[in-house]
């Protein structure tokens, strides 16, 4: 394991020393191992990386504790929404129809005389779960697919260049409302599968791009010519250090992809109950919003800030990880 | 008829917060003495006899007359072209027509514009939705077998005996034959249907009090009063301008902006505020429309014994009272019969006849699901078109009430159709895995109407293909039966059957709603929740 003493920060190292501490501890094993030196840190002993770097920006910033508070939360309570919400989500007593604020139900009742606190907690889980796992989806496919064609080049990077831009051509909404209807599902995964679909294109474009200029370095053709494998370049050399951009870019699409969720429950056609999302109550509260808009104001209020706080998210951790643009 | 709200508002559904300006209309269409209402484009074109939805039902009521004619009030039939229709034995009726009727080209009425027009409705050729109305005419299943070609062209049972007199043979006993006869299927048509068919549809001809003088597809139709209107109940204004609506809150909101004088569905959200929003200006009266929870049974998991008792036990578990009450603050009236209070007890309405069936009983429900052996599949689906009305409503508080009753959070869920032609599509597919709603808006005011059609062994809309070898005996019977009185307690024998097996679950007796602006006075709704037109008057 001779790349171990940079591994930690290795892994997110942006250019300049972190790539040159990769080309030396590929070679230069039995160097490093000797005088057991540091080899090129700074003199405190511990190497500063882009990471370390950003990692301290972010901790100073007050719109990334803010969010990060708001997502800690988020997160907590679509694990154990039963920690602050009483009852069930899905038990509601027609008689408490449009009530205000009551004993235990501190947001009223919608026009079904369901409590509309516990179901904005419980919509919690939904969006958080929709929003994390396209995410994955997203930056896992659409990375993979992106890098390789950026690395290889020829025919298949034209051919995933041209077949982005027909998925670029697809109007979100509309391709939601046309491929989603023809579900009858009522899981989050046709939803999911959903915004993969139409979201890898972007993580693509934008892997691919990082990758073709991370192939430019010196590092990377001294690696070659030292005889590395393809995948070892990709994985050791290139990876870690054009994944910045894709890590940024998804961050704010998560919030996207929340809102997206909802938009599509909206319509009808995302998830359907007795599924509880965000979007199916705001749906349902809109015709009663004379009478009784408290049932539409409050699991609004809540995508919205949910939507916000991953986005200011992404901002944060852009600023932190992407110098070049401040 | 099928339904009482139409596929015709789906249009713009799905998109109805980014377009509602687009398919709102607008100002701008009531002039002098004419008045601006809310409609949904129809399905179908204008032919009388395939026109089987509300909406184009609306404009045949305004542009045609038949022999009779569904009293506003009363939804008693009523001669209006019939001079007499006389018959010795509920089989062979001899129709005389009145004399001095014309049609709005200055063409007469004559017996055999209705011989022509029937035998069009029925030809398999025409294909009309509405021909299974002529099914009991002798010789139906020459013109329009149930397979293969027609054999003939015209009914055998139809025969033109004079200029205004016109005989017509039945396959069997029916003695309230006659009181059918003002639904629009039967309506006479004029030549210019048959010589110069595309140039009619363009522009409908018929022998109404009203006119059309253009119509935009998706948009608006103008009707104008006909002046030379025979009849005795002409138009009090001097036109109608239908405006094509895709969601009645935009309807309704438009009535409050005094853009649209009337609202003739107002949407069961806005029914907490519409008192006071149009200060009394709101009509709330009952229609012949009964809401039902239909049964796929050509599942083979819905048609047992335990699946009879099962569906008896949901009916239990729904709290008509309170949803009624809640979700359409009483423009609905919870069923305790499977026909509808029009009719009137002489007509064969009979309150409690569903007995404790009907009653919300949780601990009953409970039981009798229990004894049936669960609901079948595991969980309820109500499937529902969420296009119309208002449906999500009152279909997720029948679910939370049975969820309630049963104590199981996740027992019943709304299944909701994106519009209603995908609904009935699916219906029509048997694709139905649980309930599905059924909502009946009667074609004429007859006990016959609310069961025959649709629990009879393969009935025009029997959508569940229920069969009950009895029930089947004892409509035949109070078909055949001459005195009406009898013929409507067999029919009540019949709808017991329907009880006992609990064939759809009767949830509510609709009421039709309207609201207008205003510059109108004198407006009503028949029992068919259609708006009196002719009658009301502007300014």
């Amino acid at each position: 394991m001779p790349e171990q003493p940079y591994e930690p920060e290795g892994a997110i190292a942006g250019t300049g020393m972190g790539g040159a501490m990769d080309l030396g501890a590929s070679e230069a094993t039995t160097l490093e191992r000797g005088p057991g030196a540091p080899s090129g840190g700074g003199p405190a002993g511990r190497p500063r990386s882009l990471g370390s770097d950003a990692w301290r920006d972010l901790r100073r910033n007050p719109v990334f504790l803010l969010s990060a508070l708001v997502i800690l939360f988020l997160v907590f309570i679509s694990l154990w929404p039963s920690a602050i919400a009483p009852g069930s989500p899905l038990s509601c007593d027609l008689a408490k129809s449009q009530d205000g604020p009551g004993p235990g139900a501190p947001f009223g009742y919608d026009g079904q005389g369901c409590n509309v606190y516990t179901r904005t907690v419980y919509g919690a889980r939904t969006s958080v779960t929709v929003g994390v796992l396209a995410t994955l989806g997203v930056g896992v496919l659409g990375s993979v697919l992106g890098g390789l064609a950026g690395y290889f080049g020829g025919w298949p990077d034209a051919l995933l260049s041209r077949t982005t831009d027909i998925f670029f051509a697809i109007p979100v909404v509309l391709g939601g409302l046309v491929l989603l209807s023809v579900v009858t599902s009522n899981t989050v995964w046709p939803v999911i599968g959903f915004m993969v679909l139409l979201g890898w294109p972007q993580i693509s474009r934008i892997a691919r791009g990082s990758v073709i200029g991370a192939r430019q370095h010196d590092y990377v053709q001294a690696a070659r010519a030292l005889g590395a494998s393809d995948s070892r370049i990709l994985l050791r050399h290139i990876a870690p250090n054009a994944v910045a951009p894709v890590i940024v870019v998804a961050t704010i699409a998560l919030g996207t992809y929340i809102s997206l969720e909802a938009t599509l429950s909206y319509l009808g056609v995302g998830l359907k109950p007795p599924s509880v999302s965000w979007g199916i109550d705001i749906s349902a509260a809109s015709p009663y919003v004379r009478n009784a808009p408290h049932a539409l104001l409050w699991p609004s209020g809540a995508l919205a800030v949910t939507v916000l706080a991953f986005i200011m998210l992404g901002d944060a951790v852009r600023d932190a990880l992407d110098p070049k643009l401040r | 008829m099928r339904g009482p709200t139409r596929a015709g508002r789906a249009a713009c559904a799905i998109g109805a917060a980014l377009m509602m300006a687009g398919c709102g209309g607008g100002g701008g269409f009531g002039g002098a003495g004419v008045l601006t209402s809310s409609w949904g484009d129809p399905q179908n074109p204008l032919e009388p006899a395939d026109t089987n939805e509300v909406q184009g039902g609306k404009v045949l009521d305004m542009i045609f007359r038949g022999l009779k004619k569904y009293d506003p009030r009363t939804g008693r039939a009523v001669n209006m072209l019939a001079e007499r229709i006389s018959t010795p034995d509920s089989r062979t009726f001899t129709v005389t027509v009145k004399d001095g009727w014309r049609f709005s080209n200055g063409e007469p009425v004559t017996a055999r514009s209705f011989v022509d027009a029937w035998n069009y409705g029925a030809s398999l050729r025409n294909n009309q939705r509405n021909a299974y109305f002529f099914g009991y005419i002798d010789g139906y299943d020459k013109v329009h077998p149930g397979s293969g070609r027609q054999s003939a062209d015209t009914l055998s049972g139809l025969r033109v005996t004079g200029p205004r007199t016109f005989t017509v043979r039945l396959d069997q006993k029916f003695a309230g034959f006659p009181d059918t006869l003002g639904y629009a299927a039967y309506a006479p048509l004029p030549r210019a249907f048959f010589t110069d068919h595309a140039g009619w549809l363009r522009k409908p001809i018929g022998n109404g009090p009203y006119q059309i003088a253009s119509y935009s597809k998706g948009s608006a139709m103008t009707l104008k009063k006909w002046n030379g209107y025979p009849g005795p109940d002409p138009a009090r204004n001097e036109g109608v301008t239908l405006l094509v609506y895709t969601d009645s809150n935009t309807a309704y909101t438009d009535v409050l902006a005094g853009n649209l004088d009337l609202v003739d569905d107002v949407p069961a959200t806005q029914l907490k505020n519409v008192r006071t929003d149009l200060d009394g200006r709101y009509i709330n009266t009952p229609a012949g429309i009964l809401q039902t929870l239909a049964f796929p049974y050509y599942d083979p998991k819905w048609n047992t014994e335990g699946a009879r008792k099962v569906r008896t036990g949901l009916s239990m578990a729904i709290d008509r009272a309170q949803i009624t009450e809640t979700i359409f603050r009483r423009t609905r009236t919870p069923a305790t019969d499977w026909t509808s209070p029009v009719l009137g007890t002489a007509g064969g309405f009979q309150a409690g006849l569903c007995g404790h069936a009907c009653d919300y009983d949780p601990a009953g429900a409970r039981r009798l699901i229990r004894e049936g052996g669960g609901i079948p599949g595991g969980r309820l689906k109500i499937t529902y078109n969420a296009d119309t009305g208002s449906h999500k409503q009152w279909v997720d508080a029948v679910c939370n009430s049975i969820n309630n009753a049963l104590g199981n959070d996740k027992a019943c869920v709304g299944n909701p159709v994106g519009t209603f032609a995908d609904f009935r599509n699916q219906i029509g597919q048997h694709r139905m895995s649980g309930p599905f709603r059924a909502g009946w808006q009667m074609d004429y005011p007859l006990i016959q109407n609310f069961l025959q059609p649709l629990y009879y062994t393969d009935a025009s809309s029997n959508d569940g293909k229920w069969s009950n070898k009895r029930f089947d005996r004892l409509v035949d019977q109070a078909n055949a039966e001459t005195d009406r009185a009898a013929s409507v307690r067999l029919f009540q024998e019949a709808e017991k059957v329907v009880r006992d097996n609990m064939a759809a679950i009767p949830l509510w007796y609709q009421n039709g709603s309207a609201g207008y602006t205003a510059r109108l006075s004198h407006v009503a709704l028949n029992p068919f929740s259609v708006p009196v037109y002719n009658e009301i008057k502007v300014g």
